[in-house]
């Protein structure tokens, strides 16, 4: 009820915007004042579109871009629980070892990837180190949060109990942190697809970010901007059923954590 | 006495000798098959710290805690233990919370469940098994840690200050509540406490401390018949036990609130 009220609340608002952003768009196309074909009409980006969701072409370089994800986020994802785990239940361990995933997290991973080519090839798999370098900071860091975030008290529950490690991790730790976990693999998402397609850019002949680089080297416009645009909608609804579940998940423990 | 828990001359300080407290300080009790014991004494007198020694949560400094010659080294599987702090998990309903002991252990679904919903129609939250902790009052979620603590079967159920966030009158009633779980299951419990109508309803034997060195001071025989119930709290008796109580921990809780008075101004 109350999400459909909001709903209605800024729908209006937000096709407004839309209509006056592809407005804009189609006024600039149509002006003249920019060089030809940088700005295309929205039914030429269209056909460029329809074009390329009908190609073979597409769907086989988004499987190995949508690879290369999945093995980011697993390797990366798993890499970033354990680490962030490690960090947080061990004030030794985030004594010596946290600043550096701080001072790392930031650092555009770009600049690791003439390093992971010469580790990994110039195959997919650098794209997939790259993806998972990303992915890892982010995970870590807030898992590492959420660990000291858990209620002492919960724990002290599972001792008394005599839980093992692998009960304490697996029915306490990880379900009290379940709201930074998806957190954090939202954010982890999020970089991995930018560290993703930011390798295929660089040094590739597959994926989705070589095949944005190629549309723009043969200067084919309505093809680049139909790739962005299934770029930017796959990695909005990602975002957005990810936002879910943690609302959801947030929502169940109303209050106690969050 | 044939003590099933036994402390003997336990200790325990925090921090260094010179600069520390000495939070327990040569405590020595039994507790019997079936008996009912309390522990009262004012804030900051060593009670949790107690408690959480004989859980084996925390080390003693000195001292022996055993359970019929075993020696508590960790928390022991004949010890179930009620904490203070709230400590349902909030993401599990109250059959599931109060089934968790069960799971541990790797009993199957059906069945834990079943055993949970016994305990829980035991401390009278017939109904809610399907609810979520934040559905329910403190005293509620209360409840439903004392009957995860009974799912575990414990032989020795040992609680610290499970109703000190409640109101007088909740707390007496489930003080009758424990009462009546204690007759049903002949429940061995030592209660900690800083209420002495509570330790005087419910016990058969309470232990004074004392505040800071937390010491054992006085050993109380409650004398008043059972089964017991609320009702008792206006018999002549009774008050008389809370007086005479009462009057030997004016002292003690006196002797904390200049304590605290002191650790105030020089804070300031
Ligand atoms: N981990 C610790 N480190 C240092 N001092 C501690 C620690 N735990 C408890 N103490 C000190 O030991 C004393 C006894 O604390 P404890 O929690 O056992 O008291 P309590 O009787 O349970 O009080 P309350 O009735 O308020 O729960 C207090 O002075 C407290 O400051
Ligand atoms: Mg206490």
């Amino acid at each position: 009820m109350a999400a459909a009220a909001r709903m209605t609340g800024t729908a209006a608002p937000r096709l407004a915007a839309t209509l006056l952003l592809l407005a804009a768009w189609q006024g600039l196309a149509l002006s003249g004042w920019l060089f030809q074909d940088v700005v295309p009409p929205l039914q030429t980006v269209l056909g460029g579109l329809a074009s390329v969701l009908s190609s073979r072409d597409f769907y086989a370089n988004a499987a190995i871009t949508g690879a290369e994800l999945l093995v980011a986020l697993t390797a990366g994802g798993i890499a970033g629980v354990l680490v962030g785990v490690a960090l947080g239940s061990s004030r030794f361990l985030s004594g010596a070892f946290e600043r550096w995933v701080n001072y790392l997290s930031p650092t555009p991973k770009i600049i690791l990837f003439p390093v992971l080519i010469m580790m990994f090839g110039v195959g997919v798999g650098s794209k997939m180190a790259m993806g998972s370098v990303s992915c890892f900071f982010p995970v870590a860091i807030s898992i590492a949060a959420g660990v000291r975030g858990v209620d002492p008290a919960l724990l002290r529950v599972g001792r008394s109990f005599r839980a093992t490690r692998a009960q304490t991790l697996r029915k306490i730790l990880l379900p009290a942190m379940a709201a930074p976990l998806v957190n954090g693999v939202r954010l982890g998402f999020g970089v991995a697809l930018i560290g993703v397609l930011l390798a295929e850019t660089k040094l590739s002949n597959k994926g989705i970010g070589f095949m944005i680089m190629e549309a723009y080297h043969r200067f084919d416009m309505p093809r680049m901007y139909a790739l962005l645009i299934l770029a930017v909608a796959f990695a909005a609804t990602v975002n957005l059923l990810a936002g879910r579940a943690a609302s959801r998940l947030g929502g169940q423990h109303q209050g106690t954590l969050r | 006495m044939n003590a099933l828990l036994r402390v003997e001359q336990v200790s325990k300080h925090f921090g260094t000798r010179e600069n520390g407290v000495t939070a327990v300080d040569r405590v020595s009790f039994g507790v019997a098959q079936g008996e009912f014991v309390s522990v009262i004494g004012p804030s900051g007198c060593g009670k949790s710290t107690l408690f959480h020694m004989i859980g084996g949560l925390v080390a003693a400094t000195e001292g022996r805690i055993d359970v019929e010659g075993d020696a508590i080294r960790a928390p022991h599987p004949a010890i179930g233990m009620v904490f203070q702090e709230e400590s349902c998990f909030p993401w599990r309903n109250v059959v599931d919370n109060v089934a968790f002991p069960l799971e541990l252990q790797g009993m199957a679904r059906a069945e834990r469940h079943e055993r949970a919903r016994h305990f829980i129609d035991m401390v009278g939250l017939h109904g809610f098994e399907r609810n979520q902790p934040s559905e329910l009052s403190g005293g509620m979620r209360q409840r439903v840690s004392i009957a995860r603590t009974l799912a575990s079967q414990p032989r020795i159920l040992l609680m610290d200050e499970p109703f000190a966030a409640l109101d007088e009158q909740t707390r007496l009633l489930l003080g009758d509540k424990v009462l009546q779980i204690q007759q049903e299951l002949s429940q061995t419990t030592l209660l900690i406490t800083h209420s002495i109508t509570e330790a005087v309803q419910l016990s058969d034997r309470i232990l004074v401390m004392s505040f800071r060195p937390g010491r054992i001071k006085r050993e109380i025989v409650v004398d008043l018949p059972r089964p017991r119930t609320s009702d008792a709290v206006v018999s002549p008796a009774f008050g008389a036990y809370v007086a005479d109580i009462w009057n030997d921990l004016r002292q003690e809780a006196t002797l904390g609130l200049a304590a605290a008075d002191r650790r105030r101004t020089s804070a300031a």
